[in-house]
């Protein structure tokens, strides 16, 4: 219980602290608006013969603002903090101190992930309805079960970085790997929904992490059906776990191989 | 005359002290590369993905058009940003006062600023367009002209608009936040057709972020040539670049000045 | 002709000013408030050709913004400027052949790599043709004992050592004179001292005048045969190191821990500023008494656990200064 109330302080500290960021955060919302207007524009264009793969226009600009808000939303930096943890030797000094570093690390991101969330969540909802009015059979009830992928997502998404950022203890550079994660982000559903895959790689797809961090959750709000949540929360939930005991494992490998070699 | 070979002499100076400087750390040089070049493939697979899906043409481009926007984005960008990659930093230069050193120094100051840092994950960018032109482009003299003249002339635009951005810190402090915008907004604007977007924002991209100018108009070129557009591509990239040269100058007496410095104490 | 002439010189900075709070940054964003901070206030005086000059000052006194403008890098508000014959703030580019300058924290040398790369980059920079920036490295590499430190990565190097490559680096195209921005700043005792016999060095065998401004009364003492105090803007003296030394480098403190009770009796030019039940905070005037005598006595009281002797700090020197000038002037 003591240990609940010290992870809940710096998550509290966290989120004050990205308050006070106003102008990465100005940054932020600017970047967000241009990219959903970027890919407003191209998906217009790309509609002009009209639907593809089952998404309406107005369908697929949401889901770009649901995909992009997941990566907007874990956008602090949590990659480079972990590689340069590591690498600076300051993670020695976090060993002293009476916390488990990966869940210390994880409260306090969930502070910036929450604000950003709301501040991002907010954008995503003006935006959308400026460019393409309101999602199509949209019900607000069924939004907590959305939102809860979409936590889901960013939660596979932050301790899949985190290992990537850990794995610093052992290779030099790992910078490749963290760029070849985001990409297979980007491109199995955080760009392209996975249905617009051709269908080799939509069965790939399902079976690998990548697309359960943006696709799943943006697809459950713009389309969202109790047959499809049963479908990949499950899966969400797999990961998450999976993630989370990769991070664990990467971080006490490489701490036992600090303490052996002195780094 | 001989001023603008004194600056190509100084740019290739910084070059080779750069080159040396990165090569010290020759495999992650080398990653770097290989990770940029990767990144940027995955837009390859988005577009044909897209035109798989669609098919024929968007926003006017076919599948190669949008190829040769893209790699000429690229290999611009690496171009700028192995030469002048301390064009993202100048906000952080002069507020920090590390200007001074270039200042006592008897070159060019805004040259010898860009020049004095490169970025290793450039190279990757700076190939892959060439890997994509010999992929898609086939072995069309025209292409590769006007792919090799929008290097320079994007190269130069690029660099151009950042400094343009960067040199309000002068004025207002700090400038980062709109110096991240401009290099933002310049990428974004260059990897899509222009048709893609109306009315404003394509006289936008001929005008604030002259965006065409980069790509799209060579791409133009390569595809039906006008002598006189290229006079006009030519004319609007150098009008550019001496307009930022201008302003940076012009930015530069408020630092010589000191007001700024207080500002920091 | 003196080789630096400076006369009536002012700069004043025009600074925005802005209070806490988001209403009040739109405030200054319409209507800016501003507000002005004299920096260096009508100051006057000339340098010889071979002088070593010292500047200083405590922090903030204005000599920073001072060398600043002697460089060319900062123009000033009024007043005249020549150096070399050269007005800094028009001729910058020109002067910059002919100075050379060391700014304590601001390198010159690229981090990743080794100093001859840097040396050559400079070399270039400077227009020096190969042959004479060979003979020029060699001769530094000789008076400053770089040897092999010139093939190794700078950011493998020692600060002192780094420093020394520094200086060299700022010498390379033979300057007339070498401005000094704190170049002791952050080094230990025998790395100061080292640095500051190199300084000699160079004015004794190329003639370089040498201007440096320092916080460090040590700098000041050994290297500088003329001395000009700055504070709050103002010159408040200008005069040969000797007589400064005199009048005001006379004074030392000396701290020190017994290990039982003592009752010191002092000698004339020995006073207790200060006593605990352990310890005491003397000074020590140097024309009265010297140090080794005064050592001598306390050594003598018996029980010493722990002693320490400082100058006194730039700031009390300064109000010495200001006390004394009446009498002394």
């Amino acid at each position: 219980m003591k240990n609940i109330k010290k992870y809940l302080t710096v998550l509290r500290i966290s989120l004050q602290n990205a308050f006070v960021y106003r102008s990465n955060a100005i940054g932020g919302l600017v970047f967000y608006s241009l990219f959903i207007f970027v890919f407003f524009n191209l998906w217009r264009a790309i509609y002009q013969g009209g639907e593809a793969a089952g998404y309406s226009l107005t369908q697929m600009v949401w889901y770009l603002c649901m995909t992009e808000l997941i990566v907007f939303g874990c956008k602090n930096g949590i990659y480079n903090e972990m590689n340069e943890d590591v690498k600076s030797g300051s993670i020695a000094y976090q060993l002293m101190r009476p916390y488990h570093y990966v869940f210390y690390q994880f409260f306090n991101a969930l502070g910036s992930m929450f604000f950003n969330l709301i501040i991002y969540g907010v954008l995503a909802v003006v935006l959308g309805l400026i460019m393409v009015g309101p999602i199509p059979n949209f019900r607000l009830s069924l939004l907590p079960w959305g939102l809860c992928s979409v936590i889901l997502g960013m939660v596979i998404n932050f301790f899949m970085m985190m290992t990537l950022g850990l794995t610093a203890f052992k290779l030099e550079d790992n910078l490749a790997f963290f760029l070849i994660y985001q990409k297979l982000v980007f491109m199995l559903g955080m760009f392209i929904p996975v249905e617009f895959l051709p269908k080799w790689l939509q069965g790939i797809a399902h079976w690998l992490p990548f697309s359960y961090v943006a696709w799943a959750p943006a697809k459950l709000i713009v389309a969202f059906s109790w047959e499809f949540f049963w479908q990949v929360i499950p899966i969400q939930i797999f990961w998450a776990i999976l993630s989370l005991m990769l991070a664990l494992g990467m971080y006490s490998y490489g701490v036992r191989s600090l303490q052996a070699h002195g780094g | 005359m001989t001023q603008l070979k004194n600056v190509f002499k100084l740019i290739g100076l910084y070059f080779k002290v750069n080159l040396a400087s990165a090569l010290e750390y020759r495999s992650s040089f080398l990653m770097q590369v290989f990770g940029m070049a990767l990144s940027n493939g995955t837009f390859v697979f988005f577009w044909w993905i897209a035109f798989a899906q669609i098919g024929g043409r968007i926003g006017g481009y076919d599948f190669n058009d949008v190829m040769f926007i893209w790699a000429l984005t690229s290999t611009a960008f690496g171009a700028a940003h192995i030469l002048f990659a301390n064009m993202n930093r100048l906000t952080r230069l002069i507020i920090s006062g590390e200007l001074d050193t270039f200042l006592l120094q008897p070159k060019d100051i805004l040259v010898s600023l860009l020049c004095s840092k490169t970025s290793l994950s450039a190279w990757g960018d700076f190939l892959y367009g060439f890997i994509l032109i010999a992929l898609t482009q086939g072995n069309s003299v025209m292409v590769w002209l006007m792919f090799l003249l929008g290097v320079v002339t994007g190269g130069l635009l690029i660099t151009a608009i950042c400094v343009t951005a960067h040199t309000f810190t002068f004025y207002l402090g700090d400038a980062s936040l709109i110096g991240n915008m401009a290099l933002e907004f310049v990428i974004n604007f260059c990897i899509y057709p222009e048709g893609i977007y109306r009315g404003f924002i394509r006289v936008l991209m001929l005008s604030v972020i002259p965006t065409s100018f980069i790509v799209h108009i060579p791409l133009k070129l390569a595809r039906s040539f006008n002598p006189l557009l290229l006079v006009v591509l030519l004319t609007v990239s150098f009008f550019y670049c001496f307009l930022a040269y201008k302003f940076f100058y012009r930015g530069l007496k408020r630092y010589e000045s000191g007001n700024l410095l207080i500002t920091r104490l | 002709m003196s080789i630096i002439e400076i006369r009536n010189l002012n700069k004043l900075y025009r600074t925005r000013v802005k209070e806490e709070g988001l209403k009040a940054s739109f405030q200054a964003l319409v209507r800016p408030v501003y507000t002005e901070v004299q920096a260096v206030k009508d100051i006057s005086f000339t340098v010889e050709r071979g002088e070593i000059c010292a500047f200083i000052g405590p922090n903030g006194a204005g000599k920073s913004t001072t060398i600043k403008m002697l460089t060319g890098i900062l123009h000033p508000t009024s007043g005249e400027i020549s150096v070399l014959g050269f007005n800094p703030a028009k001729q910058r580019q020109k002067l910059s052949y002919h100075i050379g300058t060391v700014f304590g924290q601001k390198s010159q040398l690229w981090f990743h790599l080794p100093p001859t790369d840097s040396f050559t980059l400079l070399g270039a920079i400077y227009d020096l043709d190969k042959s004479t920036l060979k003979k020029r490295v060699d001769e530094l590499t000789e008076c400053f004992e770089l040897g092999d430190l010139l093939k190794i990565p700078v950011r493998k190097l020692s600060l002192g050592q780094r420093i020394r490559c520094e200086v060299a680096a700022s010498l390379l195209h033979s300057p007339e004179i070498l401005f000094l921005d704190e170049p002791t700043i952050g080094l230990d005792v025998v790395v100061k001292q080292r640095i500051r016999e190199l300084i000699l060095r160079m004015n004794h065998e190329d003639g370089t005048t040498i201007f440096l401004t320092s916080h460090d009364t040590g700098d000041v003492e050994q290297v500088c045969k003329r001395a000009i105090v700055i504070n709050q803007g103002q010159i408040i003296l200008d005069q040969p190191i000797k007589k400064l030394k005199y009048d005001y480098l006379n004074k030392k403190i000396i701290t020190v821990r017994f290990n039982l009770e003592q009752h010191l009796d002092a000698p004339i030019g020995v006073r207790v500023e200060k006593t605990g039940n352990l310890g005491a905070c003397l000074s020590v005037d140097t024309r009265l008494i010297s140090i080794d005598e005064a050592m001598r006595w306390l050594i003598a009281q018996g029980g010493v656990a722990d002693i320490t002797v400082q100058d006194p700090p730039m700031e009390e020197i300064i109000s010495t200064i200001y006390t004394t000038k009446a009498v002394v002037v």
